[in-house]
């Protein structure tokens, strides 16, 4: 999952706790770090249950998901692809990565 | 007990505002009308009464749907364009303080506004010959009516309306940059203020023919200076006044509905022709090109937006291209009536590019919470059409050659006086009744807050 949707599933769970629970949170170290994430997604479940508030349950378990999801597996392709791709790169470098996109909404509408 | 009281004084001061542009009413013009109809109109230099039938009937007809039009900018225009941006707990608040506005001005144009704006008094301010419309007659029996000499082929009755629906979207506007967090009576008692103390005294410089600015020759063919600047320059002061919102800059404020933005800038464009083609104040060749004129500023705007964001975001979107149509109809304001086609495409394509620096990269400089852009895309677009009207004003369709030093001492000095004049306001009504409402307000929403309403859904 890449680090912007993360991020974004942070920032939802952030404003959620913060207007269910009062908590404060950090919404960049709970996409960074996973230890800080997933203390965050059980005192999440644990309000969710005793605050009667499923909306938290349901950010909690899509924070754990992309905490804990595996890189997928790159699938088989074949060696025709393969080699057009390879002779491709060859020929044309691949573009520059793109610059890291910045949160929506924060700081601004537009 | 201090509320009550802070409420006391607000009520009490806008009952006297009120009482003393009543008593300050003086007598109608003398009659003017019963000579010929043609020298009548032409030795105009005040409003008067005149034959009826020295009105033109297609230019009336024209003004009074162009009238519409532009109160259809504001209702639902202004509403919906804004009340999409805001978080869903704040849309009704919003919606709210564009309704009391259009109400609030509506009576204050009729008790004093038009007056100080539109009849002659000196080069800083009118005089008080048509407080509470007074003057503004129609005397079937006599065969009379009033006209304006500002704008001697029309009733009176319908300049002073058009004149007003300008007066209600230029207050409308400042809504976008103190959403979220004022107080919607201290947002009735300031915008109340702003529009005699601020933008009364600003048409009258521009557009009044005795007005130190109209007597200099700065061009502002429909309000890039008088609206757009004096709004953009107004809204940046009170967003500053008031602070940021609780967590901005690190929480995502989410739009509550960009499709409803989406109407409102559909809303936009359309009244815009009313604005800028009405403001030929006649249904003739002008007003023709200024429609035209505007179709174009408002395209190329909306693209150039759209592809400036494309190419620093990877996307275009939505929010951009109604941004960027705004802002080329912003830009093309001061310049409707004095540019041509070509000159319009141009202004439109600078503009759009210019505000969306305005809404983002001279945002982030500013590290105001200008919430909604009022001065990023009102502000940027109002001054760079007006000094690109300096350059670009052709002789031949308005009859005058534009002046870039003439625009931005115009621009300069509406800037000016509105930033200073905005801020002693806001000062006061802080000191009366404070402008902010509660952190807790804040975070419950100002629909439930200050209105006891909740949107549903």
């Amino acid at each position: 999952m890449p680090d912007s949707d993360k991020l974004a599933i942070a920032a939802h769970l952030h404003v959620l706790l913060r207007r269910k629970t009062g908590r404060v949170t950090d919404t960049e170290w709970m996409a960074a770090n996973a230890e800080y994430a997933l203390e965050i997604v059980r005192f999440a479940r644990l309000r969710a249950q005793e605050d009667n508030a499923p909306e938290l349950a349901e950010w909690a378990d899509r924070l754990d998901q992309a905490v804990h999801q595996a890189p997928t597996p790159a699938a088989r392709k074949p060696l025709l692809d393969v080699a057009t791709q390879a002779v491709r790169q060859r020929l044309a470098p691949p573009p520059p990565p793109p610059p890291p996109e910045v949160p929506r909404y924060v700081g601004g509408i537009r | 007990m201090r509320g009550v009281l802070h409420r006391f004084v607000a009520v009490v001061g806008l009952c006297l505002g009120l009482y003393a542009s009543a008593l300050a009413q003086s007598p109608p013009e003398a009659v003017a009308g019963g000579a010929a109809p043609a020298a009548a109109v032409v030795a105009l230099t005040r409003p008067s009464l005149v034959a009826q039938d020295t009105v033109n009937a297609a230019h009336t007809g024209w003004m009074m749907t162009s009238t519409a039009l532009v109160l259809l900018m504001t209702l639902p225009g202004i509403a919906l364009f804004y009340a999409g941006m805001v978080r869903k707990k704040n849309v009704l608040n919003t919606m709210a303080s564009v309704v009391a506005i259009a109400a609030l001005v509506s009576l204050l144009w009729f008790a004093a506004g038009y007056s100080l704006a539109f009849t002659p008094g000196n080069a800083w301010l009118g005089g008080w010959e048509r407080a509470g419309f007074a003057g503004l007659d129609f005397d079937l029996a006599g065969g009379q009516l009033a006209v304006s000499h500002v704008a001697p082929h029309i009733p009176e009755s319908v300049y002073a309306m058009f004149q007003l629906t300008f007066a209600i979207i230029t207050a409308a506007l400042l809504v976008g940059a103190l959403v979220e967090r004022m107080r919607f009576s201290a947002m009735l008692v300031f915008i109340g203020l702003w529009t005699l103390v601020v933008y009364a005294p600003v048409a009258h410089w521009v557009w009044e023919p005795g007005g130190w600015l109209a007597q200099m020759g700065a061009l502002d063919f429909a309000g890039g200076s008088v609206v757009h600047v004096n709004a953009g320059v107004a809204g940046l002061v009170c967003a500053w006044f008031l602070g940021r919102r609780t967590g901005y800059g690190r929480e995502p404020f989410e739009p509550y509905s960009l499709g409803l933005t989406m109407a409102g800038a559909g809303l936009l464009w359309v009244g815009w022709f009313g604005f800028n083609a009405g403001s030929a104040v006649a249904a003739d060749g002008r007003a023709g090109l200024a429609m035209a004129v505007t179709h174009l500023a408002a395209a190329a705007g909306a693209l150039a937006w759209m592809l400036g964001e494309w190419v620093v975001r990877g996307r275009p979107s939505l929010l951009g291209l109604c941004s960027g149509l705004v802002a080329g109809l912003v830009a093309i304001t001061p310049a409707a009536g004095f540019v041509t086609l070509r000159s319009a495409v141009v202004i439109g394509l600078v503009a759009g590019l210019a505000c969306y620096w305005g809404a983002t990269g001279l945002k982030r400089l500013l590290r105001v919470d200008d919430s909604l852009d009022v001065f990023g895309v009102h502000g940027i677009g109002g001054i760079v059409g007006s000094l690109l009207t300096g350059v670009l004003a052709s002789r031949t369709v308005g009859g005058v050659p534009g002046s870039l030093l003439t625009q931005a001492i115009g621009v300069g000095a509406v800037m000016a006086y509105s930033l200073v004049a905005t801020a002693v306001l806001l000062w006061l009504v802080n000191f009366a009744m404070g402008l902010r409402v509660d952190e807790q307000s804040e975070q419950t929403g100002l629909d439930i807050a200050q209105h006891r309403e909740h949107l549903g859904g």
